[in-house]
């Protein structure tokens, strides 16, 4: 039998992965290249979810961008997959066992990414300064609208050469018969400012670990820089705050599992960047399970100079005269208490299910699956046609994530081959 | 001869601006290469591509030259439309004269167009010089082989079988099952080790498709991605096989931690395993239970965390503090390793469960005491700074996973990498299965320690991997590419000037290059099919006889002059 003819191939019925992080991208590659038809929604208006915010990875210090980029190349060049950027799913019905019918919403694209020559004279043109450029590493690049903003003035469509820009373009509806789901919807950060001690939103300098992120990355605002927020000079301290929110009954039970790895990692990315900034991490249990992750994190505190504290503070809180951010902390190694003043402090840890409280991950989107109380996704044993990956699922950083995507593609591709 | 047709973009002027579009095609109409010279609007738009497709077909060019914006911005895209309408791809050329020229030298218009030209005199001449790659392709054979039937092997044979494919399944012990075969119940599930087993063995035994080989032994490794051939001896006979794809799924074994903690001298010093097997076989008797984590892990020796040690103390501590009444258990730690949600539950549960937990430091770890026998341990508790003493019938040692003594050896028949400790490497992140070759995946505890639980979403995961192999009825070498379209081509060796020195094959990271024996000596090979275009092997030779054809020797050289043709150095 030619390989093409196999039974699989006859069952057309599309796949729809919710998500378009790298536990979507994985599934969707994966699926088309078992010839499944895959249709992808994602959210934002690019592929690659989180990860595409990140500067580096652990614990290869490589940049994010490059092994994730050819992912969502991959990804649009697929002739089985389709890919649906700014768009969410605004209704999932169940009509029998294995078939659903899907309504998605698609918000405008003002600008046609294939028009778009990114000359930027758009940008240069609004007075709202509602016109930015996509997602710097996306190719071809393009410019976004922010809707928010955008008064509809109509002077960038004027202005564009090649047409590209339509403002009355409206939300598409589009139906779709679907046979299996997998949620892919990953993890969005939560608000800890109602635990006090954490000092959230008091003082610019304290930022969460994906906004430092951004803040110290290359492509970032300030080109690889470490800059303070307040005052836009070096800051001498910095504070990384592990499980900040979480392993906490408060907020976040559950140990977000990339949070350890990811200070490291940022703590020694600012060491390189300015080995004469000082770097704490408080952490609770350095957890380093994965490959290499111990050696790196045995790298931290032996050649970068990174001090490790066991303890959570207590208090974290801006400074009276405004220069800086006190921390009050026990080394719980140590026993001793200790009042330190820091310029920055990173909160690591506040990263929850995107799905929590039931809530699906874009406003207009209503469909969402079965969940805990932490709003991590339940598969539901024996229904094979709703399946999960990625951080939405539980906690997990890029490899295990795309393994998730790869086991959960396995499992709709050998039930549609098996029918019964 | 052959033309070259050359299209210069304006890009709605935000090139013609700083670059000199007069210049550039006085410059270019003395060049007798080129064919015919067409400035446009904006090559992107459907108009301009319409336009450029006329004009080639016109003029009977068959090479096209394209100077517009960075191929990360439109170009690359022009270029594929182009290619759409019948012109191969390794004849169409792009340079860029807006990113590269007219947006960074915005200041300097006469440098600018100056750039331009040279940057496309440097394209015809890449054009004129540029060769292709030879490819090849394997009829793929519609079967893996499965290399171990633990968990990971198990689920991986399993999956594939549902897919229709054929799967030989081989396992170097005599039944199937692994190391879950040794151990009474799973984390965090709970559930009993052969129950969850079954399933999978009864399918092995009734599945037409899988065939079990037990007791084998893997003699050597040949073919590549799409048509492997692997030998064997199995229960005394030889065999040989061939396959799509191969499934390494051959586990890790347990540290045996001689000599640490009074083990080997001190009865009721026992490890993880041994602690196992005294429950399924009931013969576990202990009222005090110690138990003591990374025993011979994350040090200098093992400097890796083996991850399932934590959560398997922990499924152990809580079942003997639940089973035993009146006694006590420690967890004697350094950190408990239990990331996410279901893990760290299982870490709460077992804190409220009457488990108790000290933690001490790597420089200073917990002593037995005893004669004979296991008495009590001493520990200083690093978190209140007291030294305590544990009265301890048993001694529990928690040891990590190490590599198989033989995947280095498994590696090199394969013609893969094992990382620092032994473990087979990945394609590092977004394909955390996949090996250097394509078509050979890993999985389960050979590529890092995992729970029973993940070895089997590994097995499934490798298993998809290699269903998108299998579908095929044929690969072609060119197509083996993580990155679309990226392949720039095979290395080529001219066999007259090889002087078999080997230098390619030490230093290509990829095995695709050899030495084979002619009659005038060894002369170096190129295995397409692993081939991945990098160019190593073209850096080490010494006199040019292994060459990329895409980015030939000619073609830099010739490149490099145009560069810096007119300038006096």
């Amino acid at each position: 039998m030619d390989a093409s003819e196999r039974d699989y191939e006859s069952k057309k019925e599309i796949v729809l992965v919710i998500g378009g992080g790298v536990a979507g991208i994985g599934a969707a590659l994966d699926l088309a290249g078992a010839g499944q038809t895959v249709h992808l929604v994602e959210e934002s208006d690019h592929l690659g979810g989180q990860v595409s915010k990140l500067d580096k990875l652990y614990p290869t210090d490589h940049c994010a961008f490059c092994p994730l980029w050819t992912d969502i190349k991959r990804c649009m060049e697929h002739p089985l997959i389709t890919v649906h950027t700014l768009s969410c799913v605004k209704e999932l019905n169940k009509e029998t066992a294995g078939s659903y019918s899907a309504l998605l919403l698609h918000a405008p694209r003002y600008i046609d990414e294939k028009k778009c020559t990114f000359c930027g004279r758009c940008e240069q043109e609004c007075a709202e300064s509602a016109i930015h450029p996509g997602w710097e590493h996306l190719c071809p690049p393009s410019f976004v609208i922010d809707e928010t903003l955008c008064t509809k003035c109509g002077n960038c469509a004027r202005i564009c050469p090649s047409g590209a820009i339509d403002l009355e373009r409206a939300v598409e509806e589009i139906r779709l018969s679907v046979g299996d789901v997998i949620w892919a919807t990953g993890f969005k950060e939560a608000d800890i400012s109602h635990l006090g001690e954490y000092g959230s939103g008091s003082h610019p300098d304290i930022m969460t670990s994906m906004e430092f992120e951004e803040w110290i990355s290359e492509a970032g605002s300030n080109r690889g820089a470490v800059i303070t927020r307040s005052n836009g000079t070096p800051p001498a301290h910095i504070a990384f705050i592990q499980c900040a929110g979480a392993r906490d009954l408060r907020m976040i039970p559950s140990c977000s599992a990339v949070c350890c790895m990811h200070a490291l990692k940022q703590a020694f990315w600012v060491k390189r960047r300015n080995r004469k900034i000082d770097c704490y991490i408080f952490y609770t249990d350095l957890r380093t399970v994965g490959r290499d992750y111990y050696r790196y994190s045995l790298r931290e505190f032996e050649g970068a100079d990174i001090k490790l504290v066991r303890g959570r503070p207590g208090l974290i809180h801006p400074l009276p005269d405004g220069n800086g951010i006190a921390v009050q902390f026990e080394n719980t190694m140590t026993r001793e208490r200790e009042i330190r003043r820091f310029d920055m402090v990173v909160l690591n840890g506040n990263i929850q299910p995107s799905l929590i409280q039931h809530r699906p991950a874009h406003p207009a989107g209503t469909a969402a699956p079965r969940t805990d109380e932490e709003g991590f996704v339940v598969e539901e044993s024996g229904n094979t046609s709703d399946c999960a990956c990625g951080f939405g699922l539980q906690p997990a950083d890029v490899p295990e994530s795309v393994i998730q995507a790869s086991a959960a593609a396995m499992r709709i591709t050998g039930k549609r081959s098996n029918p019964g | 001869m052959e033309t070259i047709a050359v299209f210069l973009c304006k890009c709605f002027g935000e090139i013609d601006t700083a670059v000199d579009f007069d210049f550039l095609t006085g410059e270019l109409s003395n060049d007798p290469s080129v064919a015919v010279i067409s400035t446009i609007d904006s090559l992107c738009l459907e108009s301009g591509m319409a336009k450029i497709v006329s004009l080639i077909k016109e003029t009977g060019s068959d090479r096209v030259l394209i100077a517009a914006c960075s191929p990360l911005a439109k170009g690359g895209f022009v270029a594929d439309s182009i290619a759409e309408a019948g012109i191969e791809r390794h004849k169409i050329g792009l340079v860029d004269i807006r990113e590269g020229c007219a947006w960074i030298h915005g200041d300097d218009p006469g440098g600018a167009s100056r750039k331009a030209r040279d940057l496309i005199h440097m394209g015809i001449a890449s054009l004129q010089n540029g060769e292709m790659s030879d490819d090849m392709t394997v009829t793929v054979h519609p079967g893996a082989l499965i290399l171990g039937a633990g968990p990971a092997g198990l689920a991986a044979a399993v999956s594939l079988a549902e897919t229709g494919f054929e799967v030989a399944l081989l396992e170097r012990s005599k039944d199937p099952g692994g190391m879950l075969r040794l151990i009474s119940r799973c984390y965090p599930g709970d559930e009993n080790a052969s129950e969850k087993l079954d399933p999978y063995i009864k399918e092995i035994e009734k599945n037409p498709l899988i065939t079990f080989y037990p007791q084998a032994k893997i003699m050597s490794m040949e073919g590549d991605t799409g048509d492997f051939t692997a030998t064997f001896s199995s229960q005394g006979k030889d065999i040989s096989i061939r396959s799509g794809v191969i499934i390494v799924a051959t586990g890790a074994k347990i540290f045996f931690p001689a000599g640490l903690y009074g083990y080997g001298e001190l009865k009721n010093v026992i490890t993880q395993m041994e602690l196992e097997r005294q429950i399924l076989n009931g013969s576990l008797e202990t009222k005090n239970t110690v138990f003591i984590q990374c025993v011979g892990a994350r040090d200098t020796k093992r400097p890796y965390c083996s991850t399932i040690c934590c959560p398997i103390s922990l499924k152990n501590a809580s079942r003997i503090a639940g089973d035993v009444p009146g006694g006590s258990v420690f967890v004697l730690h350094r950190g408990i390793m239990t990331p996410g949600n279901t893990l760290e539950k299982y870490y709460r549960d077992t804190l409220s469960g009457g488990v108790q937990f000290i933690r001490f430091e790597e420089d200073n770890p917990p002593q037995i005491g005893g004669g004979d026998h296991v008495e009590y341990v001493e520990v200083f508790d690093a978190i209140n700074g007291i030294k305590r003493t544990i009265e301890a019938d048993l001694v529990v040692l928690s040891t990590p996973l190490v590599p198989n003594t033989d995947n280095v050896n498994l590696a090199k028949m394969l013609g893969v990498d094992v990382d620092s400790y032994g473990f087979f490497s990945e394609i590092y992140p977004m394909h955390p299965l996949e090996t250097k070759t394509d078509g050979i995946f890993i999985c389960g505890s050979a590529r890092w320690p995992v729970s029973s639980d993940d070895a089997i979403l590994q097995g499934k995961g490798a298993a998809i991997k290699a269903v998108s192999y299998l579908r095929q009825s044929e690969i072609a070498a060119s197509t083996l590419s993580r990155v679309p379209g990226s392949k720039s081509g095979h290395a080529r060796v001219v066999a007259e000037s090889c002087t078999g020195c080997g230098n390619c094959v030490a230093a290509c990271p990829f095995n695709a290059c050899g030495l084979e024996r002619m009659n005038s000596g060894f002369v170096s090979t190129v295995n397409m099919m692993r081939c991945k275009g990098c160019g190593n092997c073209v850096s080490v030779c010494p006199n040019g006889s292994i060459q990329i054809p895409e980015h030939n020797y000619r073609m830099v050289g010739e490149m490099i002059h145009m560069a810096f043709q007119g300038w006096e150095l």
